[in-house]
Parts: C-alpha cells; sequence; structure tokens
C-alpha cells in the first residue's frame, strides 16, 4: 500500500480528500467562506481567517450572518488556497443548496458560502441556512436521509429540509403515566419517551451518535429567551437553579 | 422480523406486530410506524426461583446490569450508541454467543439471554481472568435462533477457532465475545520488566482453544 502525499494541484476542489470521508478540502479562489472556528486543520495558500468582529466584509457579515449568538464561533475564511477541514473525525458531507432552507444542528455545521444566509432556529441549538450556495456539514458515522412521517431521537437529529419544525412527541404509555401520576415514574424511563415527531414533505437527516456536545450554543440560545420572563419568573428560575446546583 | 446494518454505526430493524426486539436503553436514533418502546429487566438466567434473584442481585453488582427496553408494533426503528460500530451475529441455535452485557445494542424477542459466572468457565482461573482483565466477574451468555447485534469500538474482525488455527490469543481489551464451544484462558507472562514499568504491554492474554469464532475489535479502547 502506498501513501498519496498531496500538494496544492492534487487536492480535489470542494470535495473530500480521497479515500478518507473526514477531512474536506474547499477551494478558495476569490469568494470568501464563513467556517467554523477550529474546524481548520491544514491549508496552502494565501489565506486569512478573520473574526466577524474584524473583518473588511462587514456588509456581508452583517447581512448573511443574522445569528449574534454564534458570531463568536465563526471567522471568515478568505484569500487564495486550499483550506481542509476535519470536525472530531465525523464523517463530512457537503449539500449544495439551490433557492432552499435547511435547519441543522449547530455544532454539525463546518462552513458555508456567503450566497447563503445563517439564522437562529426557533429550536434551541439549530440554526437555519437560506439561500443559494454550499455548506458542509459533520456527522458521526454516514448520514441517512429519511423522509416524514418519522419521530427522531432529539440526538441523533442533525437536521431537516423542507418540511415544517418539528413538534414533541411523547410515548403513549409515558404520558398515560405521567398523567395517573400514581406509578410515580418508577421504572417506566425506557429513555426513549421524548422524540422529534415530524410530518410533512421534506427530508430529515439523522446521525447514529447520540453523544452531543456541550457547545453551549443551547445555553446561550435559552440564556436569550430569558429576556421574555418577567421579574417574578426570573427569581422562580433562579430558586430552581439554585436548587439544583446545590444537589 | 428483519435486522441488518443501514450503515456500519446504525441497525435497521423492521418489526412486524407480534414480534418484539429488545434494545439498549437510549439507543434509538429514529423510527418510521407505530412503534412503543417500554422498559425491560432481563431474567436472572432464565433459571426459576432463588436463582433468578441471586442472578438479578449479582448483575447489578457486577456491572451485567445494563438498561433494556422493548420496541414492539409495526414499523422500522433505527438503533446505534454512541457512534460505535456495530456487528450484527446470526444464532442458528447450536452455539451461545459471550458477550458482555454492555455490548449488546439490540436482539431479537426470541434470543435468550443469562448470565453466568466466569468461576463457571474455567473455576479459579476464570474468575481471576474476570478480575485482571477488567471484565467482572460475570458475563452474558445469548442462546437460541436469531440475531443480535453487538457493539464494539472502531469495528470488529471475526477470527475462527478450531481446525487449522486450534488456539487464538487475543488481547483482553480487543476482545468481544465469542460464538460456539470455547475455552478462554489467560495467560499472563508477567516479568520483572512489567513491574518495573518497561513490558511489551502485552503481558495479560487471552488464549482461546475449541471451535468456534471470536470477535475483536480494532481498537484498546473500552467505549
Amino acid at each position: 500500500m502506498s501513501i498519496q502525499i498531496h500538494n496544492p494541484g492534487t487536492l480535489p476542489v470542494n470535495d473530500n480528500i480521497p479515500g478518507n470521508d473526514y477531512a474536506f478540502c474547499v477551494d478558495l479562489a476569490g469568494t470568501p467562506w464563513f467556517t467554523s472556528k477550529g474546524a481548520m486543520i491544514a491549508y496552502y495558500g494565501n489565506v486569512a481567517f478573520e473574526p466577524l468582529s474584524r473583518t473588511n466584509l462587514t456588509a456581508m457579515v452583517a447581512s448573511q450572518f443574522s445569528s449574534p449568538l454564534y458570531a463568536d464561533d465563526w471567522v471568515v475564511a478568505q484569500g487564495q488556497g486550499k483550506l481542509i477541514l476535519g470536525d472530531r473525525g465525523y464523517n463530512i458531507n457537503s449539500f449544495d443548496l439551490d433557492d432552499g432552507n435547511l435547519t441543522i444542528r449547530a455544532s454539525n455545521l463546518l462552513a458555508f458560502e456567503p450566497g447563503l444566509s445563517l439564522k437562529q432556529s426557533i429550536v434551541p441549538g439549530f440554526l437555519t441556512l437560506l439561500g443559494t450556495g454550499k455548506f458542509l456539514a459533520s456527522s458521526n458515522g454516514p448520514v441517512m436521509f429519511a423522509e416524514p412521517p418519522l419521530r427522531v431521537d432529539p440526538q441523533a437529529l442533525v437536521g431537516w429540509a423542507d418540511c415544517p419544525s418539528p413538534s414533541h412527541h411523547f410515548d403513549a404509555a409515558w404520558m398515560h403515566s405521567f398523567l395517573s401520576v400514581v406509578g410515580g415514574f418508577f421504572g417506566m424511563d425506557s429513555d426513549e419517551e421524548r422524540q422529534f415527531d415530524f410530518t410533512g414533505a421534506g427530508t430529515v437527516l439523522v446521525q447514529s451518535s447520540e453523544k452531543v456536545l456541550d457547545d453551549g450554543h443551547v445555553y446561550r440560545h435559552i440564556e436569550s429567551q430569558t429576556v421574555q420572563l418577567s421579574q417574578a419568573s426570573l427569581l422562580q428560575l433562579h430558586r430552581s437553579i439554585g436548587a439544583r446546583i446545590q444537589t | 422480523m428483519a435486522m441488518e446494518l443501514e450503515n456500519y454505526k446504525v441497525l435497521k430493524t423492521t418489526i412486524q406486530p407480534g414480534q418484539r426486539v429488545v434494545a439498549r436503553q437510549g439507543s434509538m436514533l429514529y423510527y418510521t410506524g407505530d412503534v412503543t418502546f417500554t422498559p425491560y429487566s432481563m431474567s436472572g438466567g432464565g433459571m426459576p426461583g432463588a436463582g433468578a434473584i441471586a442472578g438479578a442481585a449479582g448483575r447489578m453488582m457486577q456491572g451485567e446490569h445494563v438498561g433494556l427496553m422493548v420496541a414492539e408494533g409495526s414499523g422500522t426503528v433505527y438503533f446505534g450508541r454512541n457512534g460505535l460500530y456495530v456487528q450484527v451475529i446470526e444464532l442458528d441455535g447450536t452455539g451461545a454467543l459471550t458477550v458482555e452485557a454492555e455490548r449488546l445494542l439490540a436482539y431479537e424477542g426470541n434470543v435468550q439471554t443469562s448470565i453466568v459466572s466466569l468461576s463457571s468457565q474455567g473455576g479459579v482461573r476464570g474468575a481471576v481472568r474476570g478480575a485482571v482483565t477488567g471484565q467482572g466477574m460475570f458475563t452474558t451468555q445469548v442462546t437460541g435462533y436469531g440475531t443480535v447485534a453487538v457493539l464494539s469500538h472502531g469495528g470488529t474482525v471475526s477470527m475462527t477457532v478450531g481446525g487449522a488455527k486450534p488456539q487464538v490469543v487475543v488481547d483482553p481489551q480487543a476482545y468481544v465475545g465469542h460464538l460456539g464451544n470455547i475455552t478462554v484462558d489467560l495467560s499472563a507472562q508477567v516479568g520483572f520488566r512489567d513491574v518495573v514499568g518497561r513490558g511489551s504491554g502485552e503481558a495479560m492474554q487471552l488464549k482461546l482453544s475449541g471451535q468456534g469464532t471470536v470477535w475483536v475489535q480494532a481498537s484498546e479502547k473500552k467505549f
């Protein structure tokens, strides 16, 4: 078995490194890309990584990156060269959106072209891409595409396209014991009572992992939602969190 | 009922009314159709009466107790766990599959599982093996006719034991499980170098002999 040694000429243009599902090569040729911080593992050429707050493309960032909670986690890569991206040894896939919309788990989105605009999804921890362009997403194991109607474990969900946002589904037996309370929940947990229910026409993306990074995205989303709360509710939240920290 | 691999990390099972699949709690990735998941407690080794109670108690203490659930109804369910690799093993009713309960992802409802003590397979040496390799004093045996899905870190290699290869030697941390009439023995070659920390790192070895198949994972990491 021979080892292939890459150079800028042999690296693919916007494709996985041959024989390696875990690394992806982006061809930077003038047009900038948004990339997630820490996704870059190597690059050839003259590439600059600029924080969103300190780039000369302020207008583009302001119009395309409308996700203030995530602004610290992303950079703009621009210049000429080949950029290799990787993420936790996960499989990386590129997807093309043509005037479409797709919602994806924030920690699974690696990079996207500025033809797409990024918005925070209503579902905590998820981001929505709108428009036309290419983006890169990672998944633990090959990503599976499924069509609704179906129910997904929240942790295995990568994202969804074209169909309406999911609703929560609770297992009927679990609901029954919840309502009767007599069971006291003892032994009633199969760990699968809460699922995301997808209906309508579209595609759902699922990965094999149930291990989700505690990446702070969800926390920031929830924190930003507390502005809706009244003073009394905030005090109550303060107390319940204080009680949980102590135990 | 059908149990097959969707990809190397995901198991696809098709369930029809009247059939059931037993799976690790929390391992459902997604499903279509009408399927319910209810908690399930492994019976105490198929032994009636006191044996069952002793089996359950011993299991809880020795780490062979894992939360299981039953999936019933009609539909297609996909199982996976922490991105671990899945190996599908068919049981034809003739031999028993020995595997740690922690590694079981799912199995068909008509397959039986029981907890066995390692000391029953080779007396004191078996017990010593469990203690030294960190597998505990108990392991799980799966018998019957049906399909079992087993987890591994980094994928498995299956090796035939018997015939031209009367003995296969395996690293205890890479050992996943075995099927058939196989005797497992721990061989420790602990010398002075191991004591001072300059050993080869391969002082502990599992020696498998008999007739059957052993599965070995491509990693020494235990999830």
